[in-house]
């Protein structure tokens, strides 16, 4: 019991503040994610804060955008390891994206991780995936098109009004 | 403990919220608005020790020695062996002052070797600053004892990206060493003009590294993050990049650097506006033949290739590598007739080191090997060929610097 409650603490101090500590992603993060927005739709959004400097382009985007769409159903997924999250967090809060949530590959192998993604999918970034709310998904190929994103929100259902 | 929450999107489950606020002791772990934390913020990342740095150089002497420039604590270390890798010689050190030296993925340090011995290193120094780097020289004129002090080659002062170094020895006192550089698309920047890409510069040495001639730009608008390469022939020194052709096609482009006449390796017709992380090799064989092996997934074909290219024929692309099992990181090297590609695989469990073979200068080839196999961290594998032997260079985390006979 002790050790359960010592643990507990130790995770939860290891939790983040901000709630922009990147979550390790493993071969079964996906799964958790999709179900976790069952019914609803988002938007799974790859970067490297490494070496992909398009990412930042379309972060930067995201980042604009997620101030006037309030409910963003936005995932961030970095493809470094976990010794890059305090790069990934610096970024993430200074493109505005500090409240999105965020996880980043954990694996010696990432091919793994990719497999678990989309097989068809060789590393090249940035790659989202907009799901829709029964989860068929497409996949869009290097940086986001703004205003695909945005009239994609807007057959979701999701664009909130508050655009100005 | 911590299992999936089913609680709505944007809300925690009330006791990890109320948990985390007792816990952290401080009004800023209020409950987050609109979002969620991901499901295991239980696993939030630890800190683990530094990265491993995998990606190693490697090289051949006259005597038939191979020599391995490797990465650890921010220290380039060279050594060398005498029976084909079964033993190596005490690790020197290049650089005296620890930097971080890029050792990961596409970044790897650069080792040629002399005929007369003079060891040429180069790799990329990683600046602090997102994507900003230097590339960085030394040198040792007595058989790798000692090193002359790291240089940084580019010459323009400015803080922007110098990454993805090459590096190629003509055998005697000629050094070419081409990479990507920011330099341009930054002033165009400044003068408020929107720049497509990179630039590829060089900078050669005709003194045995004792001196570098300015830099000079070879090729503007080229993709920013795939490695470049280098191969020597009878017409000097050529490049192989990944180009930028129009907006955002992004395919190969070969030059040889005495011309600076700027081909196009193949017709791939990749538009991509992303980065693929994912260059090409390049390498001559007998009568100045070059040999070529890249990556693309481009409208005409998608996968790993290879083409020889001599004078101005170029043999149809020929595709290699099982993409369901995400082949790619292909290099190439040649001597004479005998050409060994290498490039890497994983199957769903383990990593591969691939390799193909030909006897008659790439014309036939033989069934794609498995010569090894890893289950952990990988750097790419790497082809060697010297004195009638074909080996396979291949440093996995596990199993650490391998080095294998293909038949």
């Amino acid at each position: 019991m002790l050790r359960r409650l010592c643990l507990l603490l130790v995770c939860l101090a290891a939790w983040p503040a901000s709630a922009a500590e990147p979550a390790r992603f493993d071969s079964g993060s996906l799964a958790k994610i999709e179900a976790r927005y069952a019914g609803k739709p988002f938007i799974l959004s790859l970067w490297s804060v490494n070496w992909c400097g398009h990412c930042i382009d379309e972060l930067t985007m995201l980042g604009k955008l997620s101030k006037n769409e309030k409910n963003l159903p936005l995932v961030l997924v970095a493809v470094d390891s976990p010794e890059d999250r305090d790069a990934i967090r610096k970024t993430l809060r200074k493109l505005g994206l500090s409240h999105v949530e965020s996880w980043v590959f954990d694996d010696p192998i990432p091919e793994r991780l990719r497999a678990s993604i989309d097989p068809a999918w060789q590393g090249e970034l940035p790659r989202s995936y907009l799901y829709d709310k029964t989860h068929r998904r497409q996949a869009a190929v290097g940086t986001l098109d703004e205003a695909r994103l945005k009239s994609w929100l807007e057959q979701q259902g999701q664009r909130s009004g508050t655009a100005k | 403990m911590m299992g999936i929450m089913e609680t709505a999107p944007g809300r925690w489950s009330l006791a990890q919220a109320a948990a985390a606020l007792l816990l952290s002791g401080y009004a800023g772990a209020a409950l987050p608005h609109g979002h969620m934390p991901p499901t295991n913020p239980g696993q939030a990342v630890a800190s683990r020790p530094a990265k491993p740095t995998l990606a190693i150089g490697a090289t051949v002497d006259a005597q038939g020695r191979i020599w391995l420039a490797r990465v650890e604590n921010r220290t380039l270390l060279v050594s060398h062996s005498a029976d084909e890798g079964k033993h190596f010689s005490a690790p020197v050190a290049v650089n005296a002052e620890p930097e971080n030296i890029g050792a990961e993925g596409e970044n790897r340090p650069k080792i040629a070797v002399t005929r007369n011995g003079t060891l040429h290193l180069t790799w990329t120094l990683l600046l602090s600053q997102p994507y900003t780097g230097e590339i960085r020289y030394a040198r040792s004129t007595d058989g790798g004892k000692t090193y002359s002090a790291p240089i940084t080659i580019n010459d323009d002062k400015r803080l922007t990206s110098h990454r993805f170094d090459s590096l190629v020895s003509d055998g005697g006192d000629r050094l070419a060493i081409v990479w990507l550089d920011g330099r341009d698309r930054d002033a165009a920047k400044e003068q408020g003009v929107a720049y497509a890409g990179t630039s590829v510069y060089v900078a050669r040495s005709d003194d045995d590294g004792a001196s570098f001639h300015a830099n000079r730009k070879l090729a503007e608008h080229t993709c920013e993050c795939c490695r470049t390469a280098l191969a020597w022939t009878a017409d000097g020194p050529v490049a192989l990049w990944r180009n930028l052709y129009g907006s955002n096609t992004r395919d190969f482009a070969f030059s040889y650097l005495d011309t600076g006449k700027v081909q196009r390796l193949a017709d791939d017709e990749w538009n991509i506006d992303a980065c693929p992380h994912h260059g090409g090799g390049i390498a001559t064989g007998g009568d100045g033949t070059l040999h070529a092996v890249w990556y693309t997934h481009g409208k005409n074909r998608q996968g790993l290739f290879y083409r020889q290219v001599k004078g101005d024929r170029m043999s149809a692309p020929m595709a290699f590598g099982n993409a369901q099992a995400q082949a790619g990181h292909a290099t190439v090297a040649a001597d004479g007739q005998t050409v060994l590609i290498t490039w890497r695989e994983f199957d769903g469990q383990a990593y591969g080191a691939m390799a193909l073979l030909s006897k008659d200068g790439g014309t036939s080839w033989s069934a794609p090997r498995r010569i090894a196999t890893t289950a952990d961290a990988a750097d790419y594998p790497m082809p060697l060929i010297h004195d009638g032997r074909m080996q396979v260079v291949w440093n996995t985390l596990r199993e650490g610097v391998r080095i294998m006979e293909v038949e």
